[in-house]
């Protein structure tokens, strides 16, 4: 029974984690830049969410707002500071160097205007628990598993059949082209970057609602992601989404057997055998862009 | 349309690759464009239609320069380029890759080249709209690529190598329906090609550099008569 527990809770971080792990790929996969800053909007979009509800506002409306204020930074990330470096031919290195800049920035902003400590929400439904043949969901657990695979399946949907998607995937395929073909790659540059941050603020909202929030551990919830991107094959939100499950259960079964503290070592030994055995990654497609 | 270029200087970081290179392409003509590897060809291609800038000289389209322009206001203009090998978005089938560029180059009024004609002007195109183009043959992708370069209102296209990979017979095929189409869309073409017997049967003028030279320039029947491997 311990061991049905401990896999039930790692498929449900397994599934914010492949929210997050999904919209870095989303758009890795389209500008080849390495946004380490999809951390810091993390940490944000928690926090604006939990000041919200502090200030008495409806769970659901803090919610949407803190969709709408990453919507808004990753359009203006991708506008005020990477479109600019890349007019000026900045290298992928000089990009991640800045994103990482972006990350302690935002991260700091988050410790000054909020706060440096960990902090919970406020609401007393988030304690409520469900019990499905021996298996105990929190509430929280529960969302977090529905909305992350809507948004999911959202997302896939969204790219295969829209117009929008599709011109998204044609600007991944071969930007230059795109260019030459009126597809305004340097535009949905940005609309990219304010969907993956719209989606991303979804489990930073409800990973905090579970757990708890603090301004400095969101790095190591993009390091699990990036790893299961990799692992899944670059390009493949499938495959993003479906390692990120097996990593958290993998992380969160571990513990059972070895230390806690060795948990998230796990998952990097994992990542390493992947580096070493099979670099391209289980799903990668085929003619898309490698690291 | 006219498009004409007057002494154009352009280059790479300090280089200057193209020294005072002029031609002139009138309306519905093909050019063929030869020289050797690292002449300045590809280099003149990405001048005309904005990938690099100019550095000296004029590009002028019916009188009206263009040199200065962004490269979305000459490809609103009717200039196209098929790029050399990168003419397809790999990972996209041909229905999707013809949809989203023609989403973006038909919906304007007064558009001359549908979706719907390029898949009756290239039929292969039809039979293979699921196929995923980078699992194409070379000789389908580069129809594709220049069904892609078809859509919206072209006047002028600028065909970078277009039978690289391809198999002989196939360079036949593609440059026939180059010819066709063009003639018969009044769309004009410069054709930068290694395949000079092929590029020769279907172009009307001729033009070729050397290290970023002019050293010839004529019609077709003129070109006939010299021997140009002595330009090389």
């Amino acid at each position: 029974m311990l061991y049905l527990q401990l896999f039930v809770d790692g498929v449900v971080s397994g599934c914010a984690i492949g929210l997050v792990s999904i919209s870095f790929s989303y758009f890795y996969s389209v500008t080849g830049t390495f946004h380490v800053a999809h951390a810091g909007i993390y940490t944000l979009c928690g926090y604006v969410a939990w000041a919200l509800v502090a200030a008495g506002a409806p769970f659901i409306a803090a919610l949407m707002l803190a969709v709408l204020a990453g919507a808004l930074s990753g359009y203006a990330t991708q506008h005020v500071l990477y479109q600019r470096l890349a007019d000026r031919q900045a290298s992928p290195l000089v990009m991640m160097i800045a994103s990482i800049g972006l990350l302690t920035v935002l991260q700091n902003i988050v410790a000054i205007v909020f706060s440096p400590n960990i902090v919970q929400f406020d609401m007393p439904w988030r304690v409520g628990h469900l019990d499905i043949a021996g298996v105990t969901l929190s509430h929280p657990q529960a969302l977090i598993a529905l909305v992350s695979i809507v948004i999911f399946v959202g997302l896939t949907v969204f790219s295969a059949r829209t117009d929008l998607g599709k011109r998204i995937r044609a600007i991944a395929s071969n930007a230059e082209l795109a260019e030459i073909t009126r597809l305004d790659p340097k535009r949905v540059f940005a609309y990219v970057l304010a969907i993956s941050s719209a989606i991303v603020a979804v489990p930073a909202v409800l990973v905090g609602v579970d757990q708890a929030m603090q301004p400095y551990t969101s790095l190591i919830v993009l390091l699990t992601a990036v790893v299961a991107m990799i692992a899944g094959g670059i390009g493949s939100l499938p495959g993003a989404f479906g390692m990120s499950i097996v990593l958290a259960v993998i992380q969160s079964l571990s513990v059972a057997l070895i230390p806690g503290r060795w948990s998230i070592a796990a998952v990097f030994g994992i990542f390493i055998l992947f580096i070493l055995l099979k670099p391209e990654g289980l799903f990668r497609r085929r003619f898309s862009r490698a690291l | 349309m006219t498009l004409e270029a007057r002494k154009l200087v352009a280059g790479y970081g300090d280089k200057s690759i193209l020294e005072e290179v002029s031609f002139t392409l009138e309306d519905g003509e093909i050019l063929a464009f030869f020289g050797h590897n690292g002449a300045g060809k590809s280099t003149t291609l990405k001048a005309v239609i904005g990938l690099i800038e100019t550095r000296g000289g004029e590009i002028l389209l019916d009188g009206e320069r263009i040199d200065q322009l962004p490269i979305g206001q000459r490809l609103e203009r009717g200039l196209r380029l098929l790029p050399e090998r990168r003419g397809v978005f790999p990972d996209l089938s041909v229905e999707e890759s013809i949809d989203v560029v023609a989403q973006r180059n038909c919906s304007r009024d007064g558009c001359k080249i549908t979706r719907s004609d390029v898949y009756d002007l290239l039929p292969v195109l039809r039979e293979r709209r699921k196929v995923i183009a980078g699992e194409m043959s070379g000789g389908q992708q580069q129809m594709l690529a220049f069904a892609l370069a078809l859509l919206g209102s072209p006047r002028c296209i600028l065909l970078e190598e277009p039978s690289v990979g391809l198999q002989p017979d196939l360079v036949e095929e593609l440059f026939a329906k180059i010819r066709e189409i063009c003639g018969r869309l009044s769309i004009s073409a410069i054709l930068i090609e290694h395949k000079i017997a092929s590029a020769m049967k279907i172009a009307n003028h001729v033009i070729i550099i050397n290290s970023g030279r002019l050293v010839f320039s004529g019609p077709k029947t003129e070109a006939e008569k010299i021997n140009l491997w002595n330009y090389f």
